[in-house]
């Protein structure tokens, strides 16, 4: 079986199955085409349902959990860091343990708008067009919520959420005193018996959407998808107009895998990555790299986690993922994003896990001894914070093109990046932090995040897609400028970083992708047929 | 139904945890080389609920085989009490390590066989429990048996790395090592403990799901504690963490 992957074209390779790879893999297959998910990664075990690790060192032992398994490296305002960043690598990819956070971005996230001007002049293509596909990934996801009571652009058509706790029930109430605009998140949750939500964790129950559930298992039941895991690319092989093949890793060996098309998901930070290791005579730079541009304009979401008391004082009890608003998305002519909760639990580990991860990218990481004291304030942190629900605030990330993931000169497997923090990212994140404190005004509500804190999980850019060869590295149907026959279907394409988890956005585009792609090989077969 | 697997049930301490598990309404597969043995533990149990197979733990293939003619017949099990030993007494000047590894193989090696046999199915169903039944003879073994104090001790390791392994995986399996003391049984001592009493404590401790025992030691009727370092020690005193060890109910009646 495993041989005949090797001797076979296919009519699709997917690289990568997180929510873009698993998404686009699923519907080429339910279109009829041959497709072959290569995954870096094992396929995992059904009923797992460890945490997204950031603890655990042994490389062995993360892969096998489907964890990234090395640190990364990067260089965060000219300092070297090195840390286990939230990267799956597994079926699922980080879609494994996300928190299903499906929210919609909004018109002026993909377009100009009169009093909300896009910060790039808006993407090559708008809101219209990725509306049906915005529609069409909310069904696949099984997505439920309420409509968002700001809404100004679309009513989506969404499964009801179960009823809200007491808790969240008095705290949409001490929200709306405040003339906030409280709703239930939109998430990828079927809420089987015996749901936990897992967020954070791998769900055991097939309760949860994600790359695995809604892309690459349904893929793999319209039987035309065939998955390959524990299969690492190294190298994408082309001329100057077509890929004829990728060269992989598979059971200690280098092989060949073909296909008429290929799909690159390996993720923001995989992705160009790879395209960066895929160096011959005929790309001296890299594939698709003529330009300097590839890994560029790598953006991330900056999280704020803020804890918060309802007015009248009673406590909660256990944590709650359900409420969300958008009162602060985009306020005083500044983009910010979403506010959530966060759905864990303000436990004594969550905050020993949390706060270490700080540590880590801290200046106090040159001394590790001290490292084992986060534990003090996480004690008297779980003691106060047990009872208040914890929201995380997304500010949104703007594209600068020194922030880029470059090639690990010592090893091509490590993921590795630069990255500034913006004046301007810290002049919004205080604005920020000042409109929540108003917003929030009468509530209890401290501030966690004590300085910048990058969301690695939501890394995108780094692909970006546009009309112009010398800005973008894709065209509007997100194949690779100038190359036949490679697209992209991850958060790579995305010019700007948007106010809410990029997964609905990346599951969208993977449909609007795959669409393409079907057009484009009907159409070569009608003219061979012809020929 | 719960189903347990209970190895090494045609005799001692196995035999007594078969009858407390049927006694519970737990259906029980008893392990054991000796079918009349074997015959002894189903009249002692509720025959109804003990369902006797002839194997040898030490073979892999025909343990997996076991479980598979089992899965098929009552169900794959829920509890594996990983109990079948030998304690062989032999001059290291007359023993070959043949014998040696005769005897790993059967108290070592059959744990992993069975272990390894059950973890297919309970890998399935995300949940199982298995208890590993242990004993101190690592830390001071006794003159003329290496082999049994090799195997034991191994053993506690074995329940670890699965710990290891399937702990943040799959919390829903839980393993413990379980050392039920000196019995009167023929492996023991007349002196020992009724192994009824301790086979009451093995059922407890099977029946115990709670993720927070997993890879934890239990003496007896008592949770051990783990060792800390002395700066853990004060760093729990610190911040006033008791974790309280568990002891298992005794019957109401002893």
């Amino acid at each position: 079986m495993s041989a005949d992957i090797f001797d076979r074209e296919w009519d699709v390779i997917v690289i990568g199955t997180g929510i873009g790879g698993g998404t686009i893999g699923r519907r080429l297959a339910e279109q009829g085409l041959s497709v072959l998910f290569v995954e870096k990664g094992p396929l995992g075990q059904a009923r797992e349902q460890h945490y997204l690790r950031t603890d655990l060192a042994d490389p062995f032992a993360r892969q096998v959990r489907s964890l990234w398994p090395k640190p990364v490296a990067a260089t965060l305002d000219g300092e070297e860091a090195r840390f286990f960043a939230p990267i799956g690598s597994g079926v699922g990819g980080t879609s494994s343990f996300y928190a299903a956070t499906l929210e919609r971005p909004e018109p002026h996230d993909l377009e100009d708008e009169p009093s909300r001007l896009h910060p790039t002049g808006g993407w090559p293509v708008g809101y219209a067009e990725f509306r049906p596909y915005f529609d069409e990934a909310e069904r696949l996801f099984e997505v439920c919520g309420e409509p968002d009571p700001l809404t100004r652009f679309s009513d989506p058509e969404l499964r009801r959420p179960p009823a809200l706790s007491l808790d969240d029930q008095a705290m949409t109430e001490s929200f709306r005193q405040n003339g906030l605009h409280p709703y239930h998140v939109h998430m990828a949750v079927r809420f089987v018996p015996g749901c936990k939500l897992c967020f954070g964790h791998k769900c055991p129950r097939r309760c949860k959407l994600d790359g695995r559930v809604a892309g690459v298992e349904p893929a793999l039941s319209s039987g035309n998808a065939v998955l390959q895991d524990m299969c690492e690319v190294r190298s994408i092989r082309a001329t100057r107009e077509r890929v004829t093949g990728l060269e992989v890793f598979h059971e200690g060996r280098t092989k060949t895998l073909r296909a008429r098309t290929y799909v690159a998901a390996a993720g923001a930070l995989g992705s160009p990555k790879l395209m960066l290791a895929s160096q011959s005579e005929t790309w001296p730079n890299g594939i698709g790299n003529d330009n300097d541009l590839v890994g560029r304009n790598l953006m991330f979401h900056l999280t704020e986690m803020v804890a918060v008391w309802p007015k009248d004082g009673k406590g909660s009890r256990g944590a709650s993922k359900a409420l969300a608003l958008r009162d602060f998305y985009h306020r005083d002519g500044q983009r910010f994003g979403a506010f959530q909760a966060i759905g864990i639990d303000a436990s004594y580990g969550m905050i020993v896990h949390y706060l270490n991860g700080l540590f880590d990218r801290s200046p106090l990481r040159r001394l590790p001894a001290l490292r084992q004291f986060t534990r003090i304030p996480a004690y008297f942190a779980a003691k106060i914070f047990g009872s208040a629900k914890i929201f995380a605030g997304i500010i949104e990330d703007m594209p600068y093109s020194g922030n880029r993931v470059v090639l690990d000169p010592d090893d091509p497997e490590t993921i590795r990046f630069n990255y500034n923090y913006a004046d301007e990212l810290h002049r919004r994140r205080r604005l920020y932090r000042k409109i929540v404190r108003k917003g929030l005004a009468g509530h209890r509500a401290i501030f966690l995040t004590l300085q910048p804190d990058l969301n690695m999980a939501h890394c995108c850019g780094t692909l970006r897609f546009g009309d112009d060869p010398a800005t973008s590295v894709v065209d509007r149907d997100c194949r690779v400028h100038g190359l036949d026959n490679l697209f992209v279907a991850d958060a790579s394409f995305m010019p700007t970083s948007l106010g809410i988890n990029p997964s609905l956005t990346i599951a969208a585009n993977a449909l609007r992708v795959a669409d393409k792609i079907v057009q484009r090989l009907r159409q070569s077969t009608r003219e061979l047929v012809r020929v | 139904m719960a189903v347990a697997v209970v190895t090494g049930a045609s005799n001692g301490l196995g035999r007594a945890l078969s009858a407390e598990f049927t006694r519970r309404g737990i259906a029980v597969v008893g392990f054991g080389r000796s079918a009349p043995d074997l015959e002894i533990t189903a009249q002692l149990a509720d025959s109804a609920l003990f369902t006797p197979m002839v194997v040898d733990v030490s073979d892999p293939e025909a343990v997996a085989h076991a479980f598979d003619e089992l899965g098929n017949a009552i169900g794959p099990p829920d509890i594996l009490i990983n109990n079948a030993a030998v304690h062989p007494r032999i001059d290291i000047a007359q023993e070959t390590a043949e014998d040696f590894m005769r005897c790993v193989s059967i108290n070592l090696g059959g744990a992993v066989n069975c272990s390894y046999a059950a973890l297919r199915t309970m890998f399935q169903s995300g949940s199982g429990r298995i208890i590993n039944v242990g004993s101190f003879a690592d830390q001071a073994p006794l003159s003329g048996a290496g082999a049994y104090s090799v195997s034991k001790g191994a053993l506690r390791i074995f329940s670890n790395t699965l710990v290891a392994d399937l702990g943040d995986r799959f919390p829903g399996i839980v393993v413990t090592t379980w050392m039920p003391g000196i019995l009167a049984t023929r492996m023991g001592l007349p002196e020992g403990l009724d192994p009824a009493l301790a086979a009451h404590w093995g059922v407890e401790l099977a029946l115990c799901q709670d993720p927070a025992i997993n890879g934890t030691m239990f003496e007896r009727d008592l949770q051990m504690a783990k060792p800390r370092s002395a700066k853990r020690r004060l760093l729990d005193k610190l911040l006033r963490n008791n974790t309280r060890l568990m002891r298992l109910t005794s019957p109401a009646t002893v």
